[in-house]
């Protein structure tokens, strides 16, 4: 049980990187949504 | 309800693949930490391997796809496939990055070093250099169709180096432990089955997790070429 210190630390490293990743990946995918609405609206209000 | 372009189905696909991927690796989880028996000679360390494995299967099955999809973009000339490879190199990266992080944390109390010059980790970082290298290059050049050819020809080049990698282990004496799985007795056949149905069962889960994050990859590609095909079109068109 020696090194249990070392298990938890490559589990958080893999955890923390995983959610990190797809909590970036969310948050740019509706940052993008966002954007491509509001490009819309103002291109159908030029006409 | 069904809209006309699909996307309630795909929002269905979506989250049914959101569920099993998340009871995936929450089985994977308790299998790790509960179900497994500890390995004789390493110890508690030796679980380590049931997510340094899978990360890297994942990263070498991402730069799989780059490879494959460059070629289909390179011989069909079609975006489609850019996208795909651009959205897998991406995940590629994130999962090699987690082998290189893992495999130093195991390698301490098992080597007595974080890191050894060794066949097997120095081609993997030369791998992980490669693919940062592509998603540098993705991220610098400006000039569109190029940019896209160039990138394939280094996601194709860049591949060739996973083969070596698997083989190292066999090619030289190294610090890194021979493969465990598909050996020359069988498949499976170096493993305790419980050991081996917890590592199936890790792969399994981060497979999942590889088609779940390449949805989302591949979508955030599509919405910047829609954002940008509007404004090129709105620009010559005023």
């Amino acid at each position: 049980m020696d090194n249990l210190g070392f298990l938890f630390a490559a589990n958080v490293f893999v955890w923390c990187g995983i959610i990190y990743y797809v909590y970036t990946l969310k948050q740019r995918n509706r940052a993008l949504e966002k954007d491509l609405d509001l490009l819309k609206e103002t291109l159908s209000k030029e006409g | 309800m069904m809209r006309p372009d699909g996307t309630e189905e795909k929002n269905e696909e979506g989250n049914t693949l959101v569920w099993l991927t998340g009871i995936a690796l929450l089985m994977q989880m308790i299998s790790i930490f509960i179900y497994v028996p500890t390995e004789r000679t390493e110890g508690v360390i030796q679980r380590i391997m049931y997510f340094h494995v899978p990360c890297a299967w994942l990263s070498f099955f991402a730069f799989f796809v780059v490879f494959i999809c460059s070629i289909l973009f390179l011989w069909k000339k079609d975006r489609e496939w850019d996208i795909y490879a651009h959205a897998s190199a991406g995940i590629g990266v994130v999962f090699c990055s987690l082998v290189l992080i893992t495999g130093p944390i195991w390698a301490r109390p098992i080597w007595g070093a974080w890191w050894v010059w060794d066949a097997r980790l120095t081609s993997t970082l030369i791998l992980w250099l490669i693919y940062v290298a592509y998603l540098m290059l993705r991220a610098q050049s400006d000039s569109g169709s190029m940019r896209a050819r160039y990138a394939a020809v280094l996601g194709i080049v860049g591949f060739l180096n996973i083969p070596f990698i698997h083989f190292s282990v066999l090619w030289w004496r190294t610090f890194h432990p021979q493969p465990k799985v598909i050996t020359n007795e069988g498949i499976g056949k170096g493993m305790d089955p419980s050991m081996l149905a917890t590592l199936g069962l890790s792969l399994f889960a981060f497979t999942l997790l590889y088609f779940l994050l390449m949805g989302e990859r591949v979508r955030q590609e599509k919405l910047k070429d829609e954002i940008d095909h509007l404004k090129r079109k709105n620009f010559y068109s005023s």
